[in-house]
């Protein structure tokens, strides 16, 4: 009458439990499997754009060759008129408008500044960040290539004439993915937080089956009525094979796809561990709290839900409310996050991390707040169905 | 003449049936309350929650530290209007990559921004000079923000100083001939600020319907599943034994889309509202578009409620879809990069018309016939999902029946 039994009485539970099976392995594997062929190189290319040329000089036409060089941009169409470009735009045929007005050429050469114009659609937001990138490098460069040749012309040579007309040049340097790889980008933070959610889940419906079963007490005595040994023998079983799952996908996104881990493996394996942990600790505090299966559960797929957005993944957390800011320590995943950026991506001093690890290990003491509570309705607590 | 009263009597019974399963149905949802909270506490409280979340919409004074080597007139010149602009916000000027580099770590700044000791230098004489930006790249959003205000005020100060340096011969308009013989302007459409709430709230509104319906109508049919399995002698429906699958179904789905009516009219009509979302479409088009998302959503979700053994079940099975759904309809990530595999599985789900239809007609301001593709697929989709629906509930109907409707049969 110990953890081991405990933990065989467990392993058979979900044996015979497709259900369970699916949850634990399937769906994060799945997820994985997903996401990291669903981005392939990690950056679209050949996005479909439209141009409308007024103009149709070998001037203009010369710009639309530009701007179909780029590996972003594919000209699929030329319109006569913006209203029929802008109907494709509203089909979802191109994401972009380039406007090159009527006698573009001609004004340009003669000082008339005539005006180039791109429409990008942000309702899409990364196609439309793409497109916007070239339809503004080809613009400026187009600005460039009148101005080069009006200096030029007036005897100056290509450098002294470039640094006219464009004095600064800004270089960028895109720290830690320079490749603009949104798989890096996204894979590295929502496959962990699918695993987060999965969690959650899972522990509130191991203990939440108890209930609903009758088979609490059972569980209970089995234990000798002690929480502790009691949730160890149920929950370490489930941590083994979390922690085999996380532990492969570490190794699809930094050992197979060489994402960038610049410390190492130590850091993010065991960051990856305690995210297991503490999404079980807040797991047992969810069914603490609602010892209801099909409350505990809906709490737990909300919460887990919401983390996606409140990590600051897509749009930066220090842009939030503050109140929101604040609420999004209360998720493992945040603090897993900011490990991942500072340690895998850009190999930071440990220094920076240690309160995120420590935070980690703190949700921890999720159970031992909610203990009792459990306890009394594992003990009481009659399931109506 | 018979045979006319007959058909008159079975579509008389029929359309009774259909009611009072249909309000059959209305009572099985309030009386559970999971399904409750999925239904109506999800969908009230989900948008408000996302919509706050990213209610600022756009980076605004993402922080930035400047290393200034070449310290002169210049350069600060250059910060100040760095600093001025709305997206950016510099932190600090240093003298040494080493101290902007532990700010960055620090997470005080999420870029850095270079002037090399030779930049004033350079540029007196007539060369171009290189400015050196360094991007936090664990958020998009602020490489897209630093890089956007600096590229502007290189331009402008670009153009201002080589106006200075020309001979006075020359007018002013002339200069800014020389300087810019091409403008050039850049329009958002649609969505004009290009905020991300805009971009990214009403795709995740269509999913709240789309996964809320999911899960409740998928724990009603787990519910039913257990009952079956109990061999519970209380039959599903209480009090009459209905014999049609049709009237099952219709009542049933009946049940759900008068929920739902009542739902999308807050989702989709009073939060885009209230948080002030880019409404370019004709209400009648929603309308119109909805009807076929509704009906899709229901019957794709009485189609999978039969696979459910237990109420607990859709939990593990559907919550964790979401994620996979949002990329799948090729909002956030375009279909032309997505594998044909991929691509061709995603038409397997309402979601991804429906997404793709709701932000183009509601966002874009597109008519029906923009998104003629989207809508007859819906169409299509419900009408699969209907008669697989159908094929579900008849097979459970004669699975139930021997041993467990007893007392039907004296009925």
């Amino acid at each position: 009458m110990n953890c081991y039994d405990i933990a065989r009485r467990e392993i058979r539970r979900f044996a015979g439990h497709p259900v369970y099976l699916f949850g634990i392995l399937g769906a994060p594997l799945f997820c994985a499997f997903f996401f990291l062929t669903l981005m392939g190189d990690g950056l679209p290319a050949e996005l479909p754009a439209a141009v409308v040329d007024m103009d149709d000089t070998p001037v203009s036409r010369n710009l639309v060759r530009q701007l179909d060089a780029f590996k972003e941009t594919r000209f699929v169409m030329k319109t006569h008129s913006f209203t029929e470009a802008r109907l494709e735009m509203q089909k979802r045929q191109i994401y972009g408008i380039y406007f090159i007005p009527e006698h573009f050429s001609a004004d340009a050469i003669t000082g008339k500044q005539p005006v180039l114009s791109f429409y990008i659609n942000p309702s899409y937001l990364v196609p439309s960040t793409l497109l916007f990138q070239d339809m503004k490098t080809v613009s400026v460069l187009a600005n460039a290539s009148v101005g080069l040749q009006k200096e030029m012309a007036a005897g100056q040579t290509e450098a002294q004439s470039m640094a006219k007309l464009q004095p600064f040049v800004i270089d960028t340097h895109a720290l830690g993915n320079p490749w603009f790889n949104y798989s890096i980008y996204l894979c590295n933070t929502i496959l962990p937080g699918i695993l987060q959610l999965m969690i959650f889940l899972l522990t509130v419906y191991s203990i939440a089956m108890e209930i609903k079963d009758g088979t609490a007490r059972e569980w209970l005595r089995m234990g000798n009525y002690s929480l502790t040994r009691c949730l160890l023998g149920k929950l370490l079983p489930q941590t083994l094979i979390f922690t085999i799952t996380g532990f492969a996908l570490c190794a699809w996104m930094y050992g197979f796809l060489n994402f960038p881990l610049h410390k190492g493996w130590l850091p993010m394996l065991s960051a990856m561990f305690l995210l297991i942990i503490a999404s079980q600790a807040g797991g047992v505090f969810m069914i603490g709290i609602l010892p209801v299966p099909r409350l505990g559960l809906g709490l737990a797929s909300l919460f887990g839900m919401l983390a996606f957005s409140v990590i600051g993944l897509s749009y930066p957390v220090s842009n939030m409310h503050p109140a929101i800011q604040s609420c999004a320590n209360l998720f493992p995943l945040r603090h897993y996050f900011l490990i991942y950026v500072d340690q895998a991506l850009y190999g930071r001093d440990w220094v920076y991390s240690w309160v995120q690890y420590v935070a980690l290990a703190g949700f921890l003491s999720l159970p031992l707040l909610i203990g009792s509570h459990l306890k009394r309705a594992l003990l009481y607590f009659k399931y109506i169905p | 003449m018979e045979k006319d009263s007959r058909l008159l009597s079975i579509i008389k019974e029929g359309t009774e049936d259909t009611f009072a399963v249909w309000k059959e149905e209305l009572k099985n949802v309030f009386r559970d309350g999971g399904v409750v909270i999925f239904f109506f506490l999800v969908p009230l409280c989900y948008p408000l929650l996302y919509a706050f979340i990213y209610d600022n919409e756009i980076v605004r004074e993402a922080k930035l530290a400047v290393v200034d080597q070449s310290a002169t007139y210049l350069s600060r010149e250059f910060i100040r209007r760095i600093d001025a602009t709305p997206d950016v916000q510099v932190i600090g000027v240093y003298t040494d990559l080493e101290e902007a580099r532990r700010r960055m770590d620090q997470k005080d700044a999420y870029g850095i921004l270079l002037f090399p000791s030779e930049f004033s230098r350079e540029v007196h004489t007539g060369r171009q000079t290189r400015l050196s930006l360094y991007c936090d790249m664990s958020s998009l959003l602020y490489y897209k923000a630093f890089l956007l205000s600096a590229t502007e005020v290189s331009l402008d100060i670009g153009k201002e100083f080589m106006k200075r340096n020309e001979p006075a011969a020359f007018t002013e308009a002339s200069q800014e001939i020389l300087v810019n013989p091409v403008h050039y302007e850049q329009v958002m459409m649609f969505n004009t600020q290009g905020g991300f709430a805009s971009f990214l709230v009403p795709a995740i509104l269509i999913l709240i319907i789309h996964q809320t319906l999911l899960l409740g109508i998928c724990m009603l049919g787990g519910t039913a599943g257990e009952k079956r399995r109990l061999r519970d002698p209380s039959p599903p429906l209480s009090f009459r034994p209905y014999s049609g699958t049709l009237r099952i179904v219709l009542g049933k789905s009946l049940a759900y889309l008068l929920l739902y009516t009542v739902v999308c009219l807050w989702v989709l009509a009073v939060v885009p509202r209230l948080f002030s979302l880019p409404q370019a479409g004709d209400p009648g088009d929603v309308l119109l578009f909805i009807l076929p998302y509704l009906s899709a959503c229901i019957f794709f979700a009485m189609t999978l409620s039969g696979f459910m053994t237990s109420r607990e079940s859709p939990f593990l099975l559907l919550v964790f879809t979401s994620v996979i759904l949002l990329f799948l309809s090729g909002i956030s990530w375009p279909v032309e990069a997505m594998p044909p595999f991929w691509r061709a599985l995603s038409y397997v789900f309402p979601s991804t018309p429906g997404i793709q239809g709701f932000v183009r007609i509601h966002t874009m301001g597109a008519s029906l016939s923009e998104v003629a593709f989207e809508y007859r697929l819906l169409w299509i989709q419900a009408g699969v999902y209907f008669i697989l629906a159908c094929l579900n509930y008849r097979y459970r109907l004669i699975h139930y029946r021997p041993d467990a409707f007893p007392s039907s049969a004296q009925r």
